[in-house]
């Protein structure tokens, strides 16, 4: 079994110019072939980019060490290229190069042969939905369509680990959940390791297993989505069949506070530590059948705010209490 | 099953080998490059005067043809190291030329795009970009200098014989080493001149005044301050300096050979440490 961290930092300095950029960052990121995903989060300015470009060997290490996939990036930097995907969060294509030929282009230069070079360009412009448009040059693309092709570009080869940086900036909303949902998709079916940098905590909290929080080049924060998804689900959005007139009074009893929206939906505020094992026995007894059940999260945010400084711990209450009453507001 | 229902697999097969990843940029280039109808023009009007000097080959090796000339033909039909000289400044002139016209989609519209991130996230260094981009240069300019020089050179050993090859095979070795050094100079300043400069004229004016007005401003310079060592700075006449001592040719005047080998390196070093400090992935603003 693997147990090769997908990114592993240790005291890692970067400097740029005079300024130091990553000021001793040291943390172990993923496990590699888990297909798990890693959210780097950071206001603007926290060195997301300049850890990004730092694992890819563009800007020099001034100080510790970091690995990617067991490579280090100053000694190894072509094995651990040979093994990613990247897609910039800056424009990145050939004006007047159609995006089919772009792609072959990539892909070779990635090591695919020249002929499953060109059947894989086809192949993933009609995954990510430019097929129509992959005779078209890549300058005549809108916004969404550069990004979805330089998304094309990064998984052409079967990366083992994708990086992207900012993969939803300048999209529509549509365009948005086409782009996460190509991602879990990476994720989920080709079990690629994802590492994702965004200042959206909606993208990050939608794609990732863990997060790393930085500000002003430092590690604030690493956090376990998954076990954060498990502890956090103080809100649940519940739809079920059966006569759930009696379903109010019960949560109440349970402790909870439940109000009906119509057709058999729910809204649910469970009270600390409350398991949904009581939901569902209390469901049972009704004789009712679940249709939809959903956790609502609203914790990276508060994570977020309090890991950068915006949030006092005394605040931290303050905002529950907010939550709460916002909860209460909905129901 | 048709491309557009097979879905996304992830590729799993082997990889190709670093030389054939290597090949791939200059592969795509020089088929952009000759769907240019302006290079398939001077690629061809650069290949009349190897034609003529075919001919000149001929006839200096089957005088009797021409016994109306007198005499005198003879010697003036013989092929020697000034012969080789002069093919090699004429080639060298379209090679200019050439380069200014081919060259320009080979940097430029990487960097305008920001496509240099994407080639160098995957293993290709940047040593490899600029050798990638020079083989594409090299490769086409090879056409036009060494090749045809080596194939005159060819087909005069092949008509004079053992004999005439034996007194000057270097002649063949100098225009193979000399229009190597030039093209590869050519090469390297034109690619520094694009990836500088965005606007396409303002990058093939440089390119012109390095080749053309430097060597105006180097003869100027020697003639009012009365010295030589202002052609250290014209390219041109460098590489004039260095084909004469390559060739065997004594010239009237001018500076010292090795001084036009040292000053030629420094021309070649400095492009090349330009290229690479401007040839990065992303700008660091400090």
């Amino acid at each position: 079994m693997h147990t090769t961290p997908i990114i592993e930092l240790q005291d890692l300095r970067v400097r740029l110019g005079q300024q130091e950029i990553l000021q001793g960052i040291s943390c172990c990121l993923g496990v590699f072939g888990t297909g798990k995903a890693v959210g780097l989060l950071g206001p603007n300015g926290a060195g997301k980019s300049t850890l990004i470009l730092t694992l890819l060997g563009f800007h020099q290490i001034s100080a510790g060490s970091a690995r990617v996939l067991g490579h280090d990036c100053r000694s190894h930097s072509r094995e651990i290229k040979a093994r990613i995907g990247y897609m910039p969060e800056n424009e990145a294509f050939i004006a007047d190069m159609t995006a089919v030929h772009f792609l072959r282009i990539m892909g070779e230069l990635s090591g695919l042969p020249q002929r499953v070079a060109l059947e894989k360009a086809h192949e993933v412009l009609f995954h990510v939905g430019l097929g129509e448009a992959r005779y078209r040059t890549l300058g005549t693309y809108s916004l969404g369509m550069k990004q979805m092709a330089k998304l094309a570009q990064s998984i052409l080869h079967g990366p083992e680990v994708l990086i992207l940086d900012e993969p939803t900036n300048g999209l529509d909303p549509a365009a948005r959940l086409r782009m996460l949902k190509l991602i879990r998709e990476m994720k989920e079916e080709h079990h690629m390791n994802i590492v994702l940098c965004s200042h959206l905590l909606r993208d990050v909290e939608e794609v990732c297993d863990e997060v790393i929080i930085l500000d002003e080049g430092r590690l604030v924060h690493q956090a376990n989505l998954e076990e954060e998804r498990h502890t956090n689900r103080r809100f649940i959005e519940l739809e079920v069949t059966g006569d759930d007139s009696e379903l109010a009074d019960a949560l109440k009893e349970e402790g909870a506070e439940g109000v009906s929206e119509g057709s058999g939906r729910w809204r649910i505020v469970f009270p600390p530590g409350m398991e949904l094992d009581v939901l569902w026995q209390l469901v049972a007894r009704q004789n009712l059948a679940i249709h939809h059940l959903t956790h609502r999260r609203d914790s990276l945010e508060e994570i977020f705010l309090k890991a950068v400084g915006h949030l006092d711990p005394s605040e931290q209450s303050t905002s529950e209490l907010t939550e709460k009453e916002t909860a209460h507001d909905r129901l | 099953m048709t491309v557009y229902r097979r879905g996304y697999n992830r590729y799993q097969g082997p990889i190709t080998g670093r030389l054939s990843r290597l090949l791939v940029l200059p592969k795509y280039s020089w088929h952009r490059v000759l769907q240019q109808r302006l290079v398939v023009i001077l690629l061809i009007m650069a290949m009349f005067y190897p034609l003529g000097c075919i001919a000149f080959v001929y006839l200096s090796n089957h005088v009797e043809l021409l016994k109306g000339f007198g005499s005198g033909i003879k010697d003036f039909l013989e092929i020697d190291g000034n012969f080789f000289l002069i093919f090699m400044h004429v080639q060298g002139i379209f090679a200019i030329v050439l380069t200014i016209v081919s060259g320009q989609k080979l940097i430029a519209p990487d960097l305008s795009n920001g496509a240099l991130q994407l080639y160098f996230s995957r293993p290709l260094s940047r040593a490899d970009y600029v050798l990638a981009r020079l083989l594409v240069l090299l490769g086409l300019l090879s056409l036009i200098t060494w090749i045809p020089g080596l194939l005159v050179f060819s087909l005069q050993s092949g008509m004079a014989g053992w004999s005439w090859f034996a007194q000057n095979w270097n002649l063949g070795l100098s225009v193979f080493i000399g229009s190597l050094l030039w093209i590869l100079l050519i090469s390297l300043i034109a690619l520094t001149c694009w990836a500088y400069i965005r606007r396409k004229i303002m990058a093939e004016l440089s390119i012109l005044g390095v080749f053309f007005v430097l060597n105006a401003v180097a003869t100027i310079g020697n003639n009012v301050l009365g010295v030589t060592w202002a052609s250290f700075f014209n390219p041109r006449q460098v590489i004039d300096r260095i084909w004469n001592g390559l060739l065997g040719i004594t010239p009237e005047s001018g500076p010292a050979v090795f001084g036009c080998w040292i000053a030629l390196m420094v021309m070649m070093t400095l492009p090349l440490m330009i290229l690479t400090r401007k040839l990065r992935p992303v700008e660091v603003v400090s």
